[in-house]
């Protein structure tokens, strides 16, 4: 069992959130929705698992590097 | 070494032998319970199969007994020599850190690092250097044996900055380096360092305490997250040691040995006219949703033949070697997923270290191209990202290198002008999702139309309106309709097109091989 945090790429804010805590994810599938420079940039799962958190919120302004959420696999 | 030596040349055969031994077993357990191996170690892993063609192995400091015999040596601290990679000469060295720390040596004849006879080497057969770096440089304790302190620039760097003019310099740190031997790494067209085990800055926790009262950890002061990640002064970062010296092995394999020779052309296993229909549905029909451009990038070029310079570093680009038709290519490939693709300080300098790279060693640059601009904002200006990026500007600008600008979204303003070169054909191809012009509609409208828009009654409304008319003359078809760019593809056409380009563009390369001229100053 392997917990795999998952960053944020840049600084912006969050737009939507996809997926909830407890669901089961894909490599690729997409957990939430960042909006940066006036682009959406899809938050995806880096590997097969399970979410077992999720740190931000929409509306929530992250910086680059920040943990979004968490990956159990 | 044989019998026969032993008995015919005594003398040699145990200097030989003692150079084997480096620092001794309990200095090489020292530098394994550390997680490193050693030189001889590294060069093995390195180099083809007893290619390795040792030279000033026998340097040391010998010491007698008091009839002057000799009782034993302990070896300079640096192996260097000639080897081959994959069949190709080279010329590569590193010092021994068992022996001494792998500090300078005091030598009538330097053999490694700025000046040294590895680089004489490198320099006068013109094949591609080596460095394994792995030490500090000069240290205190020569002064009480020289007599005298040294100036700075006595062993200078003006044959390494030579070198990267001439041929191939790739270099692995590969334990913690600072002063000489951390100038050496900079000065390479390709360098990667291990994480946790190597370190580089220009002074370590020692002297950052003494001089600021700082303390801190050396991998939190020159860790791959530093200087990979955050600061581009190494390019590569590699999770071993075997990994690092695997980078520098795929780096060369896209090098000529000389600027006087075109890079290294293989049979492609993968079909010219492969065409992959995923292409015609990767970018996204709303344009303001990212993409995955690195696996677009992989879609069209020979497959596995991509290896991306500096990945974690300035990521709103992507500076990739690959190949298209067994051909070597630098691919130039804006990336969405990280602030649209905008250009930054770190992109750029990234992106100006890989143009004059492929350059000098003769090969053509593909754009991909999406790009809305520069990156925009407080810590962007503070950051010089203007004066950078018209740096990136200037040196597209001097391009001598064949080259192919391929739109795939967003090309606008001074940002989208570093992804052409006017000194070639300029050939300009577009998917029909691309866009551009000197800036977005959307945003100028407001400026442009300012007076228009402020004295209508809806003024929202108004600009809506503007924004609507002008729209259509943003088609990339009207542009192509005026022959302003050559030619709109079907994205599935892409790999067929790039690679017959790049096939001509070889007659072209070789009538232009050689140095490069120096140019005057840059922005």
């Amino acid at each position: 069992m392997s917990e795999i945090e998952i960053n944020s790429p840049v600084t912006g804010t969050v737009w939507k959130v996809e997926r909830a805590v407890g669901d089961q994810v894909r490599e690729g599938d997409v957990i939430m929705i960042l909006e940066s420079m006036k682009m959406e940039i899809p938050v995806e799962a880096e590997t097969t698992g399970t979410l077992d958190r999720i740190d931000v919120v929409p509306d929530d302004s992250v910086n680059e590097g920040q943990r979004l959420c968490v990956v159990k696999s | 070494m044989d019998d026969f030596q032993e008995t015919a040349f005594p003398e040699l055969s145990f200097r030989l032998a003692e150079s084997k031994k480096m620092g001794g077993p309990a200095a090489i357990a020292r530098q394994h319970e550390a997680g490193r191996l050693t030189i001889r170690e590294r060069i093995d892993k390195l180099v083809d199969q007893d290619s390795f063609r040792e030279v000033g192995a026998l340097a040391g400091t010998g010491s007698y007994d008091a009839n002057n015999r000799l009782v034993s040596v302990t070896p300079a601290p640096y192996v260097a020599g000639l080897a081959k990679i994959d069949d190709r000469p080279v010329a590569l060295g590193g010092e021994d850190f068992t022996v001494r720390g792998g500090t300078t040596f005091g030598s009538t004849r330097r053999k490694g690092g700025q000046g040294g006879f590895i680089e004489d080497l490198a320099f006068h057969y013109r094949i591609p250097l080596i460095n394994l770096i792995d030490g500090a440089g000069g240290s205190v304790t020569s002064i009480k044996r020289r007599g005298h302190s040294v100036f700075p620039g006595v062993h200078g760097f003006e044959r390494s900055v030579e070198l990267l003019g001439m041929v191939p310099v790739a270099s692995a740190v590969l334990g913690t380096a600072a002063g000489g031997p951390a100038g050496r790494a900079i000065l390479s067209h390709f360098s990667v360092m291990v994480n946790n085990t190597s370190q580089i800055f220009a002074a370590g926790p020692p002297v950052v305490k003494r001089s600021l009262g700082q303390v801190i950890e050396k991998n939190d002061l020159g860790g791959s997250k530093i200087a990979v990640d955050t600061a581009g002064t190494i390019h590569n970062a590699a999770t071993s040691e075997e990994d690092a010296i695997g980078q520098v092995r795929r780096f060369l394999s896209y090098m000529p040995a000389n600027v006087w020779e075109l890079p290294p052309v293989q049979e492609s296993l993968d079909p010219i006219d492969r065409c992959d229909p995923q292409l015609a549905t990767i970018v996204p029909e709303k344009r303001t949703q990212a993409y995955n451009m690195q696996r677009l990038v992989r879609m069209v070029c020979d497959k596995d033949s991509c290896f991306d310079l500096q990945p974690s570093y300035g990521k709103s680009v992507m500076t990739t070697l690959a190949r298209l038709g067994g051909r070597p290519v630098g691919i130039i490939a804006n990336n969405p997923m990280v602030y649209g693709g905008a250009m930054d300080v770190h992109s750029a300098r990234k992106q100006i270290h890989f143009m004059e790279l492929c350059d000098t060693f003769h090969i053509p640059l593909v754009f991909f191209v999406d790009v809305p601009g520069f990156m925009v904002g407080l810590k962007a200006e503070q950051e010089g990202t203007l004066r950078e990026g018209m740096r990136a500007v200037c040196v597209a600008g001097k391009l001598r290198v064949p080259t192919i600008t391929l739109v795939i979204r967003k090309c606008y303003g001074m940002a989208g002008m570093a992804t052409c070169n006017k000194n070639d054909v300029d050939l300009k191809l577009a998917w029909p999702s691309a866009e551009w012009g000197s800036l977005p509609v959307e945003g100028g409208v407001a400026a442009a139309f300012r007076k228009d828009i402020m004295s209508a009654p809806d003024p929202a409304a108004r600009e809506r309106e503007i924004e609507a008319e002008l729209k259509p003359y943003a088609s990339p078809f009207r542009t192509a309709e005026a022959f302003a760019v050559e030619d709109i593809i079907d994205p599935r056409q892409t790999r067929p097109i790039l690679c017959e380009f790049i096939a001509l563009a070889e007659q072209r390369l070789r009538t232009e091989v050689g140095l490069k001229p120096r140019y005057g100053v840059q922005p």
